[in-house]
């Protein structure tokens, strides 16, 4: 508490009782059906991707490459009175905002705010006291019927009346005190609201927790390293070493409802740059696995970094889309990963279709049988130091656009040197530490996934290294426009199938969240946080 | 031209703290890499170990003096079984114990080392006083905190290379560019050896303005044909800022006809990294490091 500012402190605390009202609510309310949140997003963006399926694509063609010069800013929602939070200086948007029936939600770490979309007015405010956590960042709520849910940097599981900002229940599921700290989006998948978790400071597993919507018992957990008896534990030196492990699961998975699967990308290995106590593959860190909503039960893995030492995280979205391969339908999986290799798998199987760097890279000697990239030792960090590549991508969100078949990622390409800070047989925490060297240039990459060839990309001219902490999300549409930023405050839309620059406008801040858009009234709208401001775009009337 | 980059070393070291902080994103730690540390670099080591304690919500900070005092009392009554750094031996680890962790100074530790664990086999402690058990509560969390605290890391001796390879390196891939000149006393220049790794892989660029030969330059083509020239300050899709030959700051828009022409100094250097071998990068700077 006492980090907070007198001001934010006094907001928190009301709030907490009951949330503040700026406006009464306009009836009748908000109400999402959870049978609907599969489906293309049109008039709401009701889920942290928009649909299931990761591909931050829209069908909306209203703004086009014809008229997007006439695009004008509507209203701008200023966050105001939270002043500055552990680590960040001022509040930054990191969600991805969801509209439904009207509405607007956006959060940062603590706050959650409920806006009119008509017009960017607050609704609601809802403000949380933190007792622990890192205040990285906030990806934004999850919405079933009435209720919005909403994860604390201190673990606990909020359930919000959409209509009214107030606190249904609450419920804690990871220790604060054990480094776990919480950033994600909840995702909403029938009646499951699953929860990821972070925190690679000390030596945690990671894991998967399903909640019931209503009554917030727990369904199901999935842990990220096997426990006892599975035959996964041969990837482990121990059995503590797996216990300890990491693989944190920060980032919302993706859904795939025919067949009922669970896509979930699982994070950096623990301890996390000090690999000399835990020889082996490391499972399930590094992955992307397949569960079963109803048991969280793995049906498949593809391990995207075996035994990483780099911090690889592989916390980036797999997308999901069907493509015709050979004149077979397949239902297919892309992702860019942090570890520089772009990955195409079947989603029913987990079989490797592209397994190929996206970015200059030398770390990996080959592939294995599974097609799994093979780490070279020499490259893990030393006392002396190992250069190798920075993280390719990383939370901000990629985007596919099946009128094109690309996929769209802002990569960034440069090095760091690795140091090795703990030598010892039983290292802990991260025990090493990089330092980037040399420029790191973001690139915006068009793949194919089923080549994982570029067909084109963009390098972003800047003096500047592209930040490793936030970049720019991407979103399509089916009217050709791909829209994204710079690191210099340029909100910009290009071209999906050539890359051209159609239309730029430089703003207050990075876009720093999720872009979105929405038909509302007729009129479609573009939605994006950048600093500590929210924007909405259209075409004037 | 470019024989004359390490001219400018000593004006590079005097900026190297300040410089690094805009220049380089380190590209480590949580979820997002390592904002923290790109301003932390100018910091003290305590003052850096405070500011990503903050940052990353640890707990309540050890006593360092108690924790001190808490070394030798460890070493006798529980490093057999935990280990020297309480990183777990024939017993558990200390450090991810939910009592150790749940703990912030000794007040749930002390009643649990004074009663032990019987069924695991930890013997009670009962006889030392409540002020021994809190030293070795803080000697614990002081063990938690050089863990979980990135910000109290430091890089070890870095100096493993080869000086006499380092100098054949040098030798056949530097004096292209390079004069001996460059590396008189560079050793010297440097406070640690991971700065002078940093230094002579990718030298600082200064920030502030000067004619300096490490930065970036460009020509500008306008339409109207006209040329502008000078040290570029920044640059983006859309805009070009520079400081032309009489000191001029000038603000371009990169509208059709507009043609930039972007030269880098330190390209031969990033070309370099993008294939720079561990070997001879630690061969190098053992070799550099003897240039005092």
């Amino acid at each position: 508490m006492r980090l907070l500012t007198g001001v934010c402190a006094a907001i928190a605390t009301a709030a907490l009782a009951a949330a503040t009202f700026a406006v009464p609510h306009v009836s009748p309310g908000v109400f999402l059906d959870p049978n609907e949140i599969g489906k293309a997003p049109i008039t709401s963006w009701p889920t942290f991707n928009g649909d299931y399926s990761g591909e931050r694509y829209s069908t909306l063609t209203q703004i086009k490459p014809a008229n997007v010069n006439r695009l004008a800013q509507q209203w701008v929602f200023k966050i105001s009175g939270v002043g500055a939070q552990r680590g960040a200086p001022v509040p930054t948007i990191k969600c991805t905002p969801l509209l439904v029936d009207g509405v607007l939600y956006i959060t940062i770490p603590n706050h959650v705010w409920a806006l009119d979309a008509r017009t960017g007015s607050q609704l609601w405010h809802y403000g949380w006291v933190d007792h622990g956590g890192h205040l990285v960042g906030q990806r934004g709520v999850g919405i079933w019927k009435t209720t919005v849910y909403f994860l604390t940097p201190d673990n606990w599981l909020v359930a919000l009346n959409a209509n009214t900002g107030k606190e249904l229940w609450r419920k804690n599921y990871a220790d604060a005190r054990k480094q776990y700290f919480s950033t994600s989006a909840p995702l909403v998948v029938k009646n499951h609201v699953i929860v990821g978790v972070g925190g690679d400071a000390m030596d945690m597993p990671g894991f998967l927790d399903s909640f019931d919507p209503v009554t917030g018992d727990l369904q199901w957990t999935w842990w990220s390293t096997p426990r006892k008896g599975d035959a996964a534990l041969s990837t482990w030196p121990n059995e503590p070493a797996s216990d300890h492990g990491g693989g944190m699961t920060w980032m919302p998975g993706t859904y795939d409802p025919e067949l009922n699967l669970l896509y979930w990308p699982t994070g950096n290995t623990n301890p996390v740059f000090a690999g000399q106590g835990r020889p082996g593959a490391n499972l399930w860190t590094e992955a992307v696995v397949a569960l079963d909503p109803e048991t969280g039960k793995l049906k498949w893995y593809f391990q995207v970094s075996p035994h990483d030492t780099h911090d690889f995280d592989n916390t980036t979205a797999p997308i999901l889309f069907d493509r015709v391969v050979d004149g077979k339908p397949q239902k297919l999986l892309a992702q860019a990963a942090r570890n520089g290799f772009f990955v195409t798998l079947d989603r029913v199987t987990g079989k490797d279709l592209v397994v190929k760097p996206y970015v200059p890279l030398d770390w990996s000697s080959g592939l294995s049988p599974q097609g799994e990239p093979i780490p070279i030792p020499d490259k893990d960090p030393t006392v002396g130091g190992s250069i190798n590549i920075v993280n390719a991508s990383n939370w901000p969100a990629p985007a596919y656009n099946p009128k094109t078949g690309l996929v769209y990622v802002n990569s960034v390409e440069g090095k760091a040197i690795y140091y090795l800070t703990d030598d010892s047989a039983q290292p802990a925490g991260y025990g090493g530490t990089g330092d980037g060297i040399g420029h790191a240039q973001r690139v915006l990459q068009a793949i194919d996934p089923l080549t994982g060839n570029a067909v084109w990309t963009h390098a972003y001219p800047n003096l500047n290294n592209a930040p490793s902490t936030v970049g720019p999300s991407i979103l399509t549409t089916a009217s050709n426009l791909l829209i994204t930023g710079d690191d210099q405050k340029n909100v910009i839309i290009y071209s999906a199938d050539k890359g051209q620059v159609l239309w730029h406008h430089e703003i207050g801040a990075n876009e720093s969240g999720g872009v979105i858009t929405y038909k509302l009234d007729g009129k479609q709208y573009i939605v994006f946080g950048a600093g500590d401001s929210l924007y909405a775009w259209s075409l004037p009337q | 031209m470019r024989h004359r980059i390490f001219r400018v070393v000593v004006a590079w070291v005097f900026v190297f703290f300040a410089q690094i902080a805009f220049n380089q994103e380190a590209q480590t730690g949580g979820q997002e890499g390592a904002q923290q540390q790109v301003t932390y670099r100018n910091m003290t080591p305590e003052q850096r170990a405070a500011a990503t304690r903050a940052f990353l919500g640890l707990g309540a900070e050890p006593d360092k003096a108690a924790a001190a005092r808490g070394a030798p009392l460890f070493e006798q009554t529980c490093a057999f079984c935990h280990g020297p750094q309480g990183r777990g031996a024939t017993g558990s680890s200390l450090l991810t114990s939910d009592v150790v962790l749940g703990d912030d100074h000794g007040e749930h530790l002390v009643p649990f080392l004074k009663k032990g664990l019987q069924e695991k086999g930890m013997p009670a402690f009962a006889t030392m006083s409540d002020e021994e058990l809190m030293d070795i509560s803080e000697f614990v969390h002081l063990q938690v905190e050089e863990v979980a605290n990135r910000g109290t890391y430091h890089v070890l001796n870095i100096l493993v290379g080869n000086s006499s390879l380092g100098q054949e390196y040098v030798a056949a891939h530097c004096m292209s560019c390079h004069t001996a000149k460059t590396f008189v006393h560079i050793g010297s220049k440097f406070r640690l050896p991971e700065q002078l790794q940093r230094g002579w892989i990718w030298p600082a660029r200064p920030v502030s303005s000067g004619n300096s030969l490490l930065a970036y330059t460009a020509s500008v083509k306008m339409p109207d044909g006209g040329e502008i020239s000078g040290r570029v300050t920044q640059v983006s899709d859309f805009r070009i800022t520079l400081v032309d030959q009489a000191g001029k700051a000038k603000v371009i828009e990169r509208k059709p006809g507009v043609e930039v022409r972007l030269n880098d100094p330190l390209a031969a250097h990033q070309q370099m990294i993008m294939t720079l071998t561990n070997a001879d990068m630690h061969n190098v700077t053992a070799y550099l490091d003897t240039l005092k």
